[in-house]
């Protein structure tokens, strides 16, 4: 018999993935789709308690914030692309000028070498396979 | 058109002027920025005319009917009626401040003369002022300055009043500093504002004593009534008389505060005409021509008005004795015939008041003729000469510049008052007054006698200054400065036009209105309420009838006449020539106090404005002492800031994590604590 416990702890490993996705990454995009992952756990918290309470408001609140979530993502992704635009990178430690005056910029004493890529004028996800390889002659 | 509404056309006239000259600028119409200026004065000058004649013959208008304003919702929303009581211009408590005029025949006296003598001086000014930069915005002050003389002149409402005259201060003030690139004229009006602000002060202070002393009235006629009826008492109306006088100080440059009237000459030559000689400084006379009720009744106050006339009147002719500027000599002459007006104010009460007002008032209305035209003669020596005014660097002018020489001769020899020109009636006038006071006066006989020698030996000292800058400038050899070039020519016509009108004014004016057995002047200006309350002050008082008019004394005017022949003779044996000549060595020490104006400049330095500039300094220091207490105490915090700031290091997962872990607290503490 699946129980309350059940879903609420899928619902705390989903959190949980989600914060430590968010505050280990640095792609924006990547924070981004963590922070997403932190919500979803807490609309599968809410399901949970519908369910256990056998009623439907816990349901609605759910769709509620699954529409919201979709109009939040609209948002961050205009964002995250006006952002990139501007400094050609969706790393989000480039935006610490934000800083109080006085304190010295934070840097990465180990940072990723990057390969030097073609900026193109939107930002890419990486390939998710190996490239295709051209065939002679076509 | 009844008075009254002359009165205030007059006034709307001159505010429309003033609207209007800046809008042309605006239009990119400057080069006719004096039409609005001339046409205004001239039908300004028309209209009070008209006024003039009205109260001649209908006798002074009574009170100011106010306008009421009716707002409603229906067509035509609003509904202008007429009310018997004058508007309200505000009201405080007790004070009620009210839109009402005086129109009676000093008030009508004095609107002539001011847009009269103000509409020649435009036209002088539009050919003096051309191509000058800010030409528009000479004329648009000039405008302000005449509307505002006009206000002060029309006032019955002690707030009015006030109006007017810090209206003329500030139009003076920027007048003097047109040219603000120089430091000196910028120096010259800071100078002119903060020393009639000193007169100022005291002015204000009188006038609300004469509030709470006249039954919480601003209207003149009101208080004067209400003393009359409740005497005030000795003490405060001796304060508040005094403090009138002290504005009329400040505004008319007497002793001790004339020192800013000779450095006003650095503004335009046609302002120093207008301003500060014909109209504005002849304010503080006005003044108390029209408080005469009220001084009439301080018999000791009149005795130190009449004594400061006398020194001011021979302390600015001996200083004028060697300047050698031309305008300066015509400055410390105006300080000087100001002295002599209220030298015969000061006789107010020790003969009949009517006479006594109407001797300054007369010579006041002649001044007004003969000084602009002196000005304006000055004016345009100043303009053939490309703007060097020194007697000593130019002679023999007489055959370059035929008219400017005959009407600034006629301008010396009215201001030297050479028999039948305007000058000498009026100034036989003052010494006629000053002569019967010494004879009349309850108490201080020898005083006023003391005054009289002072006049006449003034009037000896005037005609020989006035003449030596004449002499200088126009007899002798032909010289002429260098900065003139080759172009040094007579003025052109819109200039010479003006300087004839009033040289003409200037010969008849006197003979026309108050020669011999004829006193139309002081007849009228006897009818004007004030003047009439103060007689019958003087007849209780004195317990004697008033006399109607003065009658002509010979002996008096031969005694005067003497004196400016005599004076005019030195000039002539010394300075005939055109030439400066050498002071004898006995004369050394006075010609030296002459030519550094008295040493006053140096001693107000002294005594005042170093005193001021230390305190100065001290206030300044301690003002830091503060700031930097108050700048330890912002300190503080800053000092504990800086351990937190660098919390604030512009990474979002810094403050992510900073809310994590602060969520994690919270947690534990409800799971552990709360809970259990």
């Amino acid at each position: 018999m699946i129980s309350v416990w059940h879903f609420l702890s899928v619902a705390a490993v989903l959190f949980a993935l989600g914060l430590i996705g968010f505050l280990t990454r640095r792609n924006l995009i990547t924070m981004f789709l963590s922070a997403e992952l932190m919500i979803q756990g807490v609309v599968l918290n809410l399901l949970a308690f519908a369910r256990f309470h056998a009623n439907l408001s816990g349901q609605a609140f759910g769709l509620f914030v699954i529409a919201v979530a979709a109009c939040e993502a609209g948002l961050a992704m205009a964002l995250i692309i006006a952002m990139y635009r501007r400094t050609k990178s969706l790393d989000s430690s480039v935006w610490q000028n934000l800083r109080e005056t006085g304190v010295p910029a934070t840097i990465d004493p180990d940072a990723l070498i990057q390969p030097p890529l073609e900026l193109a004028d939107d930002p890419k996800l990486p390939a998710a396979g190996k490239k295709p390889q051209e065939v002679a002659g076509v | 058109m009844s008075s009254t509404a002359l009165a205030l056309t007059v006034l709307a006239t001159l505010l429309a002027s003033t609207i209007l000259t800046p809008l042309l600028a605006q239009l990119r119409l400057s080069r006719y920025a004096h039409f609005p200026a001339i046409l205004g004065f001239a039908i300004a000058s028309v209209l009070s005319l008209f006024m003039l004649r009205d109260v001649f013959l209908l006798g002074p208008a009574g009170t100011t009917p106010g306008l009421s304003l009716d707002l409603s919702g229906t067509y035509p929303f609003f509904d202008l009626n007429l009310k018997e009581s004058p508007t309200v211009w505000f009201h405080a408590g007790l004070l009620k401040v009210t839109f009402s005029l005086a129109i009676d025949p000093l008030s009508a006296i004095m609107l002539a003369t001011v847009t009269f003598v103000a509409t020649w001086i435009a036209v002088f000014s539009s050919g003096y002022m051309h191509g000058e930069d800010g030409y528009t915005r000479f004329f648009t002050i000039m405008c302000l300055f005449v509307f505002c003389m006009c206000l002060l002149v029309l006032a019955d409402n002690f707030f009015l009043l006030l109006a007017g005259w810090e209206g003329v201060g500030l139009c003076s003030y920027l007048l003097v500093g047109y040219y603000y690139a120089k430091p000196s004229a910028a120096a010259a009006a800071r100078k002119a504002f903060l020393v009639t602000r000193l007169g100022d002060v005291g002015f204000v202070l009188g006038i609300f004593l004469l509030w709470s002393a006249g039954g919480y009235h601003t209207d003149l006629s009101a208080i004067f009534a209400h003393i009359q009826q409740h005497s005030a008492s000795h003490g405060t109306l001796t304060a508040a008389c005094l403090l009138l006088f002290c504005g009329a100080v400040g505004k008319s440059a007497q002793l001790p505060l004339y020192v800013w009237l000779p450095d006003a000459m650095e503004g335009p030559t046609p302002v120093s005409a207008l301003i500060h000689a014909a109209t504005m400084v002849t304010a503080g006379v006005y003044l108390l021509a029209r408080c005469a009720p009220l001084f009439v009744q301080v018999p000791y106050v009149q005795i130190y008005i009449c004594a400061t006339g006398g020194l001011t009147a021979i302390f600015a002719a001996f200083i004028a004795l060697t300047q050698t500027d031309l305008k300066r000599i015509l400055a410390y002459s105006t300080v000087s015939q100001l002295g002599y007006m209220f030298m015969a104010l000061g006789t107010v009460g020790a003969i009949t008041p009517s006479i006594a007002v109407a001797a300054a008032i007369f010579h006041l209305f002649t001044h007004a003729f003969f000084k602009a035209l002196l000005f304006l003669g000055s004016g345009s020596v100043m303009h053939a000469m490309g703007g060097v005014i020194d007697i000593r660097k130019f002679s023999g002018l007489r055959k370059l510049m035929p008219v400017t020489h005959i009407t600034f001769l006629i301008g010396c020899a009215a201001l030297a008052g050479l028999p039948l020109l305007s000058g000498f009636w009026s100034k036989d006038q003052i010494l006629d007054s000053l002569h019967h006071a010494g004879e009349h006066s309850l108490h201080y006989r020898v005083l006023y006698e003391g005054v009289f020698l002072v006049a006449l030996l003034t009037a000896g000292l005037t005609a020989f200054y006035t003449f030596r800058a004449y002499f200088l400038t126009f007899w002798g050899e032909e010289r002429i400065p260098e900065e003139a070039g080759h172009h040094a020519h007579e003025s052109p016509r819109v200039m010479r036009v003006p300087l004839i009108v009033l040289a003409v004014g200037a010969v008849i004016v006197g003979l026309a209105v108050e020669s011999f057995t004829r006193h139309g002047f002081s007849k009228f200006l006897a009818t004007t309420p004030a003047i009439q309350m103060a007689n019958k002050t003087y007849e209780r008082e004195h317990n004697v009838r008033s006399q109607s008019s003065p009658h002509f004394n010979w002996k008096v005017a031969g005694m005067g006449t003497t004196a400016a022949l005599l004076g005019l003779a030195a000039a002539f044996a010394l300075y005939r020539r055109g030439e400066m000549v050498a002071v004898p060595a006995i004369l050394k020490p006075a010609h030296g106090l002459s030519l550094n104006k008295g040493y006053v400049d140096e001693i107000f330095q002294g005594i005042i404005v170093k005193p001021a500039e230390i305190a100065a300094t001290g206030t300044r220091q301690f003002d830091g002492l503060l700031d930097s207490l108050a700048r330890f105490v912002a300190f503080i915090p800053r000092l504990f800031a800086a351990f937190l700031r660098p919390l604030q290091n512009g990474l979002v997962q810094f403050y992510a994590l900073g809310m994590v872990l602060g969520l994690a607290v919270f947690a534990f503490f409800i799971v552990f604590k709360v809970s259990r």
